[in-house]
């Protein structure tokens, strides 16, 4: 057993401090504390160099983290999603409940009466598919974003507008395919670049998602306002090619956020809004940490 | 021959029913996993940064633990010290997606640039600039700690237990705790040079 007068150790102190002493060794050390000056700097030592590790480590780390907002939603949805494809299996406590032959039967006729149901549904099925695909962000694993090799002289020869291309029908129904969107409204999406080819966005199925257009409150027009803006700021020196690129395949409303210092799509002319608010708040950004 | 005991079709229903109750509806796992990303997404992302990872791979890494824990209770498996299993799987993610970007950056990059971006993770000019001349030498320092030793380090920085950090390390509590002790160690040595 631990004498009071032996000085702890390195670890135990550490222990100590980190409540995760054997609890028959928790008097014995705090009696030795008490009486130990020695042990109380070395305790205080440790405590202080793990106030600075932390402190030094957030302040690192911290203003590199990205809002959780757009995180947060894309994951209800990728959660949505993922039910839907693979409804949960009932599991069933004991083999011989199966071999029940009275639960075969109610097995076999539910079967049946699911089948008919299913038949009778299957165009609201598809509906609602469809509909569940209409989120305001891209599903990441089937559009992380694809960029081409382009200059920035390239980009900024022409205005936003000029290099955006239309997407090709047969691009289209892939993306559609592949985002399990059948029967859906021809005005209800449009087949948008994740990183607009004026920001050196590839044509590739990989940079291409089904955006809502209108009946959402992040349409691909609020997106376009980022697009142009985006475009401006790149051409302007103000920001980097990369940094306009990542933002945009990241979370395009995340960075609508802090560009135009809203929570909430700007109402009206994109161009002057953005500007107005960047000018605002440009010179309070600093101090208020926008 | 055993006879089975006739049973109702109340009787059937009731045992689905109770078969039901060991895993929860999906709303309420949906629900439940958002409140553990609210609670614990931004440690789980501060401790994949801490593997060097860019910011947007290292919310991949958090968006796919979170997706993968909502896998693991859809198909009612195990509750117990979910904190521990999500930093468990965030932490091979990050393994993996460091290793892939080292072999993409191998490509692409000096070893020289590579360095720089392990020891100051993510941050821009303007951030490197704000960090002092102390904090990067504190960062270097836990940068140059064999790699488990750096990750006890930062799994005990976001609140996890010894325990729960031997279970996402698969090390012993004993040696977790002297890798805490070392570390710690080393840095109050270290500051003193």
């Amino acid at each position: 057993m631990r004498n009071e007068n032996t000085h702890p150790s390195d670890q135990e102190l550490l222990m100590r401090a980190d409540g995760e002493l054997p609890r028959g060794a928790v008097a014995a050390v705090d009696a030795h504390l008490t009486a130990c000056w020695n042990c109380r700097a070395r305790m205080a030592e440790v405590e202080a160099k793990i106030a600075e590790f932390v402190r030094v480590r957030r302040e690192g780390l911290d203003p590199t983290l990205p809002p959780s907002a757009g995180s947060r939603a894309m994951l209800a949805a990728q959660m949505a999603e993922l039910s839907k494809a693979a409804p949960r299996r009932m599991r069933w406590k004991t083999a011989s409940f199966f071999a029940d032959w009275r639960f075969t039967a109610a097995c076999a006729v539910a079967v049946v009466l699911l089948a008919v149901a299913l038949a009778g549904l299957k165009r609201e099925n598809q509906v609602a598919v469809a509909s569940a695909y209409g989120a305001e962000l891209p599903d990441r694993r089937l559009t992380p974003g694809a960029t081409r090799q382009v200059a920035i002289g390239e980009i900024c020869a022409v205005n936003h507008e000029d290099v955006v291309s239309l997407v090709p029908d047969t691009v289209r129904h892939e993306v559609f395919q592949e985002y399990g969107i059948r029967n859906a409204p021809a005005d209800k999406y449009e087949v948008d670049y994740l990183i607009a080819p004026g920001l050196g966005g590839a044509e590739d199925i990989r940079n291409l998602w089904p955006e809502p257009r209108f009946d959402a409150t992040w349409s691909s027009f609020v997106k376009d306002q980022l697009e142009e803006y985006l475009h401006e700021s790149v051409c302007g020196g103000k920001l980097s090619l990369q940094t306009a690129q990542n933002d945009e395949a990241r979370d395009w409303i995340a960075a609508y956020q802090k560009y135009f210092h809203t929570r909430e799509p700007l109402a009206g002319d994109s161009k002057a809004s953005a500007q107005r608010a960047a000018w605002i708040l440009e010179p309070w950004a600093s101090v208020l940490k926008l | 021959m055993a006879i089975t005991p006739a049973i109702s079709i109340g009787e059937l229903a009731l045992r689905a029913a109770s078969a039901h109750e060991s895993v929860p509806e999906r709303p309420e796992i949906e629900r439940e996993v958002i409140e553990l990303f609210d609670q614990n997404r931004n440690s789980l992302l501060r401790y994949a940064l801490s593997f060097g990872l860019p910011a947007h791979d290292g919310e991949e890494v958090a968006q796919e633990t979170f997706l993968a824990l909502f896998r693991h209770l859809q198909m009612g498996k195990s509750r117990k010290n979910l904190r521990g299993w999500i930093f468990r799987v965030a932490h091979n993610l990050a393994l993996r997606k460091r290793e892939c970007n080292q072999r993409a950056a191998a490509q692409t990059e000096s070893h020289e640039n590579r360095a720089v971006e392990l020891i100051d993770p993510g941050l821009n000019p303007e951030e490197r600039v704000l960090f002092s001349q102390r904090q990067q030498r504190l960062m270097a320092i836990v940068q140059a700690l064999p790699e488990q030793d750096r990750c006890c380090l930062d799994l005990r920085a976001e609140g996890l237990r010894y325990r729960e950090i031997a279970a996402v390390l698969g090390m012993s509590l004993g040696a977790v705790s002297m890798s805490l002790s070392r570390s710690l160690a080393r840095l109050i040595v270290e500051e003193q040079r």
